[in-house]
């Protein structure tokens, strides 16, 4: 078997979405002659994940990281190129491709609505072919680690999101998946409660090995779980490496901290001071000028202490997400 | 042969996990299904009342006869609709709570998923159909039926059931592809299906083209097998000449049910139509 758990292959999708101009008239037109565009949602991308490995999958809104999911998880066919998951082509369905990977999808549910997730759970069971001795100790374990226990009695309706988030990450977990397609798996969660999944799913990671590709707008997940994150955005992919590699090639600055022994001084001649706070200072400086700052800075001033950084990975997602579509 | 004998095994759990969860489902509305029990109560009802109706205007018929004819009509109609409904809703239901990108996600084959589908309805809808006959039969009207072989019917509506998941297989693809109004376009199937096939009359009254379309039609052979046992006795070997055509039907109707609705998935699929926004 390969060693990568997942490969996409020039993979693409394009759909033909209606549009039309608002009002009476452009509707009543729109029964006799249909407008449409083609949006091109995935174009061509080519990445590959290696088993166990959890890879950020990053982009703004409409990027095409869930439907490149979906793609992966057989949801929607590709218009062109081609996935492959474990090895298999995710469209065909094989029920030993289905029964190794799960999708969790922040803003749909697995769960039915109007049954406690208890019940949802044996449905899962049955359908995964569970055996009932190692069903019930996992289950039971999962929804102790994601603190649900009072909640999985009652109706999916009434739980709140953050409370439904978690049980749908039981009932996606409880076959034991190898990969793992997670599409901001921590939306709508607390503070605690996202680091609590981001937990879980390093802790997931390492027991069983499995491959996790995770989008998610919170860059605290995707600092804490992911070494590699592949950036998309209008379709294409406009990074593919360490997530610390990221600033290099997309931020135009570093910012360096230093403070001083007669704290306080004017430091704008450096570069653009982003706050002071105390004695430490912080300046934002051209990325190539980074060296020769910082070198000014040590002879010219009396300096107790510098460091050089990259800018917050926050910021440098913005900058990427900024760029156009590329022609 | 062992693994092709626990793959089977797999599937039938997991068209058993789907049973399970649509009588959970039910259960969940339960009080709001007997509501609507009620409702088709007083629909069979107004339709028996017209042969009383006509007896009262001075027309001439064997009252009981007549009233068992339609009532039967009228509960094969409230079993073929509960049938469509529930392969057609369950759809409708999880493409608009989202779940159904989760149901084509598991590893069970669609087959046997539409399977776990039917099977629940036809155990509901038999059940309901049970209480309506009997409500409107003999609670309401003290129908006499001292012939009926009410086995014989019962199988002979079952057999029909296969055929009936068939046709219900393809309406279902409706919903999948259009959550808002794709289930409405069932009772078009309902309708039309009952329309050609005797549903309150005898198909020799209908226009030739009609009688045509009559002989494909499985609840032709529903509504005749069924009232031939309830109405003049017959036993389930003198229904032979109506359940064979049933289970040639069913032969035909099942894989042609589930290779329509496979075209719908992959239309689905390939149009991103499985989800409702995002």
């Amino acid at each position: 078997m390969s060693e990568h758990a997942v490969v996409v292959d020039r993979l693409e999708k394009v759909f033909q979405v209606p549009e039309r101009d608002p009002g009476l008239v452009a509707a009543t037109k729109g029964l006799f002659r249909r407008k449409t565009r083609e949006v091109r949602a995935v174009d061509a991308i080519s990445f590959t994940v290696d088993q166990g490995e959890v890879v950020g999958f990053l982009g703004p809104n409409g990027a095409g990281k869930t439907t490149t999911l979906k793609m992966l998880s057989g949801l929607l066919y590709p218009s062109g190129g081609e996935g492959r998951v474990l090895g298999f082509v995710p469209a065909r369905r094989q029920r030993e491709f289905l029964s190794r990977i799960t999708l969790v999808m922040g803003n749909r549910n697995q769960l039915q609505w109007d049954l406690p997730a208890l019940d949802s759970y044996e449905l899962n069971r049955a359908i995964y072919r569970i055996p009932r001795e190692e069903f019930a100790p996992l289950r039971d374990e999962l929804v102790e680690l994601l603190d649900i226990g009072d909640l999985v009695r009652k109706p999916v309706r009434q739980l709140s999101l953050g409370e439904r988030m978690k049980a749908e990450i039981v009932g996606a977990l409880l076959h034991k998946p190898q990969v793992l397609f997670l599409d901001e798996p921590t939306i709508g969660l607390d503070v605690t409660m996202q680091k609590r999944i981001r937990e879980f799913v390093a802790d997931y990671n390492a027991r069983y090995g499995a491959t996790v590709l995770l989008t998610s707008h919170y860059m605290a997940d995707v600092e804490a779980l992911c070494k590699r994150v592949v950036v998309i955005h209008h379709g294409r992919i406009l990074y593919d490496g360490p997530l610390a590699g990221l600033a290099d090639q997309f931020a135009a600055y570093k910012t360096i901290g230093v403070a001083l022994e007669n704290g306080g001084a004017d430091l704008s001649r450096y570069g653009e001071v982003l706050h002071t706070e105390g004695d430490w200072i912080t300046l934002r400086v051209p990325k190539a000028e980074t060296s020769s700052v910082t070198a000014r800075l040590l002879t010219e001033e009396q300096v107790l202490d510098l460091n050089v950084e990259d800018p917050p990975i926050e910021d440098v997602i913005e900058l990427v997400f900024a760029q156009e579509r590329p022609e | 042969m062992r693994a092709m004998l626990g793959t089977m095994r797999a599937e039938l759990v997991g068209a058993g996990g789907v049973v399970e969860r649509n009588a959970y489902l039910t259960k969940r509305y339960i009080w709001w299904d007997l509501a609507w029990f009620v409702w088709t109560v007083a629909n069979t009802l107004t339709i028996v009342f017209i042969a009383k109706g006509i007896e009262a205007e001075g027309g001439t018929l064997d009252v009981n006869e007549t009233m068992s004819t339609l009532l039967i009509g009228a509960v094969v109609w409230a079993y073929l609709g509960i049938l469509f409904e529930f392969l057609m809703e369950t759809v409708a239901w999880e493409r608009w709570e989202g779940t159904i990108e989760y149901t084509f996600m598991a590893p069970l084959s669609r087959a046997m998923h539409l399977a776990g589908q039917g099977v629940f309805a036809v155990l509901y809808g038999m059940l309901r159909a049970t209480f309506l006959f009997v409500i409107c039969g003999f609670v309401f009207f003290d129908l006499s039926m001292p012939d009926a072989q009410f086995f014989a019917a019962f199988v002979v509506l079952l057999v029909a059931s296969v055929s009936f998941i068939g046709i219900g297989m393809m309406m279902s693809v409706l919903p999948l592809i259009s959550p808002e109004k794709g289930t409405q376009l069932g009772f078009v199937a309902q309708g039309t299906l009952l329309v050609v096939s005797g549903v309150y009359y005898p198909v020799d009254v209908l226009p030739q083209w009609m009688q045509w379309i009559a002989v494909f039609s499985p609840a032709t052979y529903a509504l005749e097998g069924v009232r031939a046992a309830i109405l003049e006795g017959a036993p389930l070997s003198a229904l032979w000449s109506d359940i064979w055509p049933l289970l040639v039907i069913g032969a035909v109707s099942i894989p042609l049910g589930l290779w329509v609705f496979s075209r719908g998935e992959t239309y689905a699929k390939r149009h991103g139509k499985l989800k409702r926004s995002g």
